[in-house]
């Protein structure tokens, strides 16, 4: 089971690495990143500030964006090419093919985020300013809110086509990060029925904005470890809601 | 748990399958209707019928891709979704898709690790049977490269990476070249020689002819006719064929005969009927002054017998049922 799923997973990031769109993206966010120095020439005061702020937002926007266009595509395309039938017919269960190919995604992303975050501290370090641990937490935690967006990827492309699981995904990352205001809102409505759909809406969709420590990094405001773990324990057992659910859905699927 | 020799390499008992189709789901379409099948091991076995018929839906519940509705489909005893159960059988899908960014030596690689082939074990593997279906030389090669016959060669390949006990094969000469059709059947026969069980879905029939062992004709999701081939193409009484000329079809049926099969074309006529019949009948055309202009015996072929059983069903296949 272990050798079919590591097999899968290595695939899945040659797979990634060998998409054109995959490395576009990367060299893109790479050179996005370089030019950050420039928006210090702009910049009289608040310096480290704009540094950490439009380092950090280059990295979120760049790997969310591919996490959803490999997350989305993944299954999906899987089936229409009809390659899944060579796959799931080997002795490894639809469950290990579907972990194997979310790893394979996760690795792509995993070895991107480093390379951006290398790249990062780097000029940090070049313009002579601090590296903090809040930095560290923010990109740390950015990988969660990359494993929970290319889960829920994933649970939409086990029954609907790439372009579906894109917009719903896209459209969840946004309801993600302003369910707070969407409950609050609706809270203070004196509809019932609007009031009952912000909270809904509160607890079915995942609560992005914990997992967003980038303005934190930027400000320059303390975190506790146990905010921390317990920001990374809701994205973690999220996410494996959804890969749970994808699993159920992909094991009971016809491939007609 | 291992495969059990007790076990029949593929066993198939009352297979039902109804497809939900359209987006409420509210359309279905019976695929399958109580199908009865048993593949015994050493042997190739042939299942022919035209498209819609139930060939690759039968293929896909056997390999876990699509589930019963009813009935119960075993390999080796086990149901389908028994990972242990696919372990000792290698697929080839029809029109096989591989992934086409990795090249042919790279998916043959993964291939081999997911049935659970590893190290040297695995790299002497992926090089035997490179060399088996003759592609060592485009193994570096990005699949996406290869024509129709490459990858029917590289997805056979990966079929039998692990020497499997059962080969189940879709359509597997189908858009090959007749060159690409004969090193495919003699592939096929490499594996029959090395005692490994194959079920072979077509509707090539001379291919059927060839290699299968036993075959069985499906119709509209029925088995409508089963056996050695030898058997069925013995079990017509042969027929002979008299092509005529100066005698209408109506004079013969006023004689008393009922051919099997007439044509009328142009001043010419041909009937087909029994071996004594043709006798007779040829006495009575020449003493009307008729012209007997051709006699001879009609070899019953698997064509014949395929297009009889559809005859004979007169179902329309895929039917849709409310």
């Amino acid at each position: 089971m272990i050798q079919g799923f590591g097999a899968l997973a290595l695939n899945g990031f040659r797979e990634a690495r060998r998409n054109r769109v995959t490395l576009v993206v990367g060299f893109f966010a790479l050179a996005l990143l370089m030019c950050t120095t420039l928006v210090t020439e702009v910049t009289v005061h608040t310096f480290n500030r704009v540094l950490t702020d439009v380092g950090l937002g280059v990295m979120s926007i760049m790997l969310v964006l591919l996490a959803i266009f490999l997350s989305s595509g993944l299954l999906s395309r899987e089936i229409e090419r009809r390659t899944v039938f060579l796959m799931v017919s080997k002795p490894v269960s639809r469950s290990v093919f579907l972990a194997g190919r979310l790893a394979g995604n996760m690795l792509t992303l995993t070895l991107l985020l480093l390379a951006m975050g290398a790249l990062f501290f780097f000029e940090v370090s070049a313009f002579r300013n601090a590296i903090t641990s809040t930095q560290f937490v923010a990109i740390g935690v950015l990988w969660v809110e990359l494993l929970l967006l290319s889960s829920f990827g994933f649970v939409m492309s086990s029954f609907s086509s790439q372009i579906v699981s894109a917009v719903v995904t896209t459209g969840v990352y946004f309801a993600g990060h302003l369910v707070t205001d969407i409950y609050n809102i609706s809270s203070r409505s004196k509809s019932e029925l609007f009031r009952l759909g912000g909270k809904i809406a509160y607890y079915v969709l995942p609560n992005l904005s914990r997992l967003n420590y980038r303005p934190h990094a930027s400000y320059e405001v303390a975190v506790t470890p146990s905010e921390v773990v317990s920001s990374v324990a809701y994205g973690i057992a999220y996410s494996a809601a959804l890969v749970v659910l994808a699993m159920i859905l992909f094991s009971r699927r016809d491939f007609k | 748990m291992s495969t059990d020799t007790a076990h029949p390499p593929i066993e198939i008992q009352g297979l039902s399958k109804t497809y939900r189709l359209g987006f409420w789901m509210s359309r279905k379409v019976q695929a399958l209707k109580s199908l009865d099948l048993t593949v015994n091991s050493g042997e190739v076995y042939g299942l022919l019928g035209p498209n819609g018929a139930g060939k690759s839906t039968t293929i896909k519940v056997l390999m876990n891709l699509v589930r019963a509705s009813a009935g119960k489909a075993l390999l080796f005893g086990m149901p389908p979704h028994f990972k242990e159960a696919r372990r000792h059988i290698g697929f080839v899908p029809e029109n096989p898709a591989p992934y086409e960014y990795l090249t042919g030596r790279e998916f043959l690689n993964l291939a081999g690790q997911l049935a659970g082939l590893s190290g040297h074990t695995l790299d002497k593997r992926v090089k035997e049977v490179l060399q088996l279906v003759a592609m060592e030389r485009a193994a570096g090669l990005q699949i996406r490269r290869y024509s129709k016959g490459m990858i029917q060669r590289i997805a056979l390949a990966q079929a039998i990476i692990h020497k499997p006990k059962l080969l189940i094969l879709d359509e597997p000469t189908s858009g090959l070249d007749p060159v690409g059709r004969r090193q495919m059947r003699d592939l096929i026969l490499a594996e029959r020689e090395q005692g490994t069980t194959v079920l072979f879905c077509t509707h090539i029939i001379p291919d059927v002819e060839t290699v299968c062992d036993r075959v069985a004709v499906l119709v509209g999701g029925n088995r409508v006719r089963e056996g050695s081939v030898k058997d069925l193409l013995t079990s017509e009484a042969p027929l002979f064929e008299t092509v005529l000329e100066g005698v209408a079809l109506s004079q013969i049926h006023a004689w008393g005969y009922q051919p099997k099969y007439s044509k009328e074309i142009g001043e010419r006529l041909i009937v087909r009927t029994s071996d004594q019949e043709a006798q007779s009948l040829a006495r009575k055309v020449l003493g009307l002054s008729g012209r007997i202009i051709q006699l001879q015996p009609v070899r019953f072929s698997l064509e014949d017998l395929f297009l009889q059983a559809m005859t004979e069903v007169k179902q329309t296949v895929g039917t849709e049922i409310t």
